[in-house]
């Protein structure tokens, strides 16, 4: 079963997510802040990894920047989450090595599935 | 409201509309400036004929030109004013979006999942509670699209409008765009009926802008259809360009409203008559986002007929 880590601190938005990866026959790893998505990745070594940006703790931005350094989690593709939308967010995490950038508002679980799975078949 | 020649007199009203002080307001300041130059000429002029002393009108002339520099200053520091008031409401307006995005892509998600047809049987709510969820998925979308347009607006302002472009189907971009109205256009007694040529080539374009413009056509499109009918839209390319069309035959646009319908806040005496939704914002996205893209949008119209919309994309920019 393919490893799914999602680093988000609304509690509400990782049920929603988790009870959805379930369906689709994936399993969710949960990280509530910046700093334990970094210790669960390395961890863990998801095969895909959602991340906030907005976090406590580390924020999104660096949290990706760590793991595009560490060989071990380099190669994780990842998917930015947020409700930040401005073109210097969207530059700057697409320059630190984020493989696609989604805002949450606009993405029902459903299309957010299917850009997962497209993601999960080139990797 | 008409225009008369002498506004441009009025200057209390002027000023009243920068919500500054008159010591602050740009026209007011220019007024004062240049009737100070025609008195530093006229003293400048009597000073040098009427004495035999050159310093004199040298000095007059020098108190005269600090005076204008200070003026100048003033006028300088009230327009970063207006500059610095209007920026820091353009960051107010992204932070407060993003701030309502977050609750609403919470509802969204959730909803998602109470809805999902994937759920166990034993999870899943009845037709009855289904159509209650249903109505405030559909609220909150609703809800979502406001926040867009205050943020699309915002930035085209800004100029902070970025295009993402990838590859991909406008076709299969619209079916899908056209399912998430199927409830809305049916609660209108609107059937949307969407076709394309054979072999449409795939576009290079922002997804996601596109489909924020061909969601503003549509959801005209059926508002403005006041009596059951259809709505169609066609794709077909030639040469280097997509065609996008939408056809109702709906209310249509009074020849007065035309030429300002793609403005910003604009809406046709129509759109107040049988529509109290909108911000007439929808078009002036629209607009801003093809343009970005280096193509084209327009529209015909006859009332009480119905109207076209149509924009084309070139395919590869």
């Amino acid at each position: 079963m393919k490893k799914i880590l999602f680093i988000e601190d609304e509690e509400s938005l990782q049920r929603a997510m988790g009870s959805m990866l379930e369906q689709k026959k994936l399993e969710i790893l949960k990280a509530l802040n910046g700093e334990e998505g970094l210790v669960v990745a390395k961890k863990e070594t998801p095969d895909l990894i959602l991340l906030d940006l907005i976090l406590p703790k580390k924020n999104g931005f660096e949290v990706l920047g760590e793991l595009k350094k560490d060989p071990a989690t380099k190669d994780i593709p990842i998917i930015v989450l947020t409700n930040l939308e401005g073109s210097s967010d969207i530059e700057r995490a697409l320059a630190l090595g984020a493989t696609t950038y989604l805002v949450k508002a606009n993405y029902a679980l459903e299309d957010i599935m299917m850009k997962i799975e497209s993601v999960l078949e080139h990797k | 409201m008409e225009n008369r020649w002498y506004d441009g007199l009025n200057l209390k009203k002027i000023c009243g509309k920068y919500r500054v002080s008159i010591w602050q307001c740009p026209q007011f300041l220019f007024l004062v400036m240049g009737i100070i130059i025609i008195v530093a000429v006229l003293v400048a002029y009597v000073a040098a004929s009427a004495y035999d002393q050159p310093e004199l009108a040298a000095l007059s002339v020098l108190i005269l030109a600090s005076v204008l520099f200070i003026i100048g200053h003033m006028i300088i520091s009230a327009f970063e004013k207006v500059a610095l008031s209007s920026l820091s409401k353009s960051e107010f307006i992204s932070i407060m979006s993003h701030q309502l995005r977050s609750p609403l892509s919470a509802v969204k998600w959730q909803l998602n999942v109470m809805l999902s047809d994937d759920l166990r049987q034993e999870e899943k709510f009845s037709d009855h509670s289904r159509a209650y969820l249903e109505a405030i998925y559909g609220q909150n979308e609703r809800m979502i699209r406001a926040v867009n347009d205050l943020l699309d607006v915002n930035r085209i302002e800004d100029r902070d409008l970025v295009l993402r472009p990838t590859l991909f189907s406008l076709f299969a971009l619209t079916e899908r765009i056209k399912k998430s109205y199927e409830k809305f256009s049916s609660a209108n007694n609107v059937e949307i009926i969407a076709f394309s040529q054979d072999n449409l080539p795939m576009i290079f374009a922002d997804e996601e802008r596109i489909k924020r413009v061909i969601e503003h056509l549509i959801d005209n499109a059926v508002r403005y259809s006041t009596k059951k009918s259809e709505v169609k839209i066609s794709m077909k390319y030639y040469g280097d360009q997509i065609d996008w069309k939408i056809t109702d035959q709906g209310t249509g646009i009074p020849d007065a409203d035309k030429p300002r319908i793609f403005d910003k806040f604009f809406r046709s005496v129509n759109a107040s008559r049988y529509q109290t939704e909108g911000s007439g914002v929808g078009l002036f996205i629209a607009k801003s986002i093809i343009k970005m893209h280096g193509g084209a949008i327009g529209f015909s119209s006859e009332l009480e007929k119905g109207s076209t919309f149509w924009f084309s994309l070139p395919i590869k920019k």
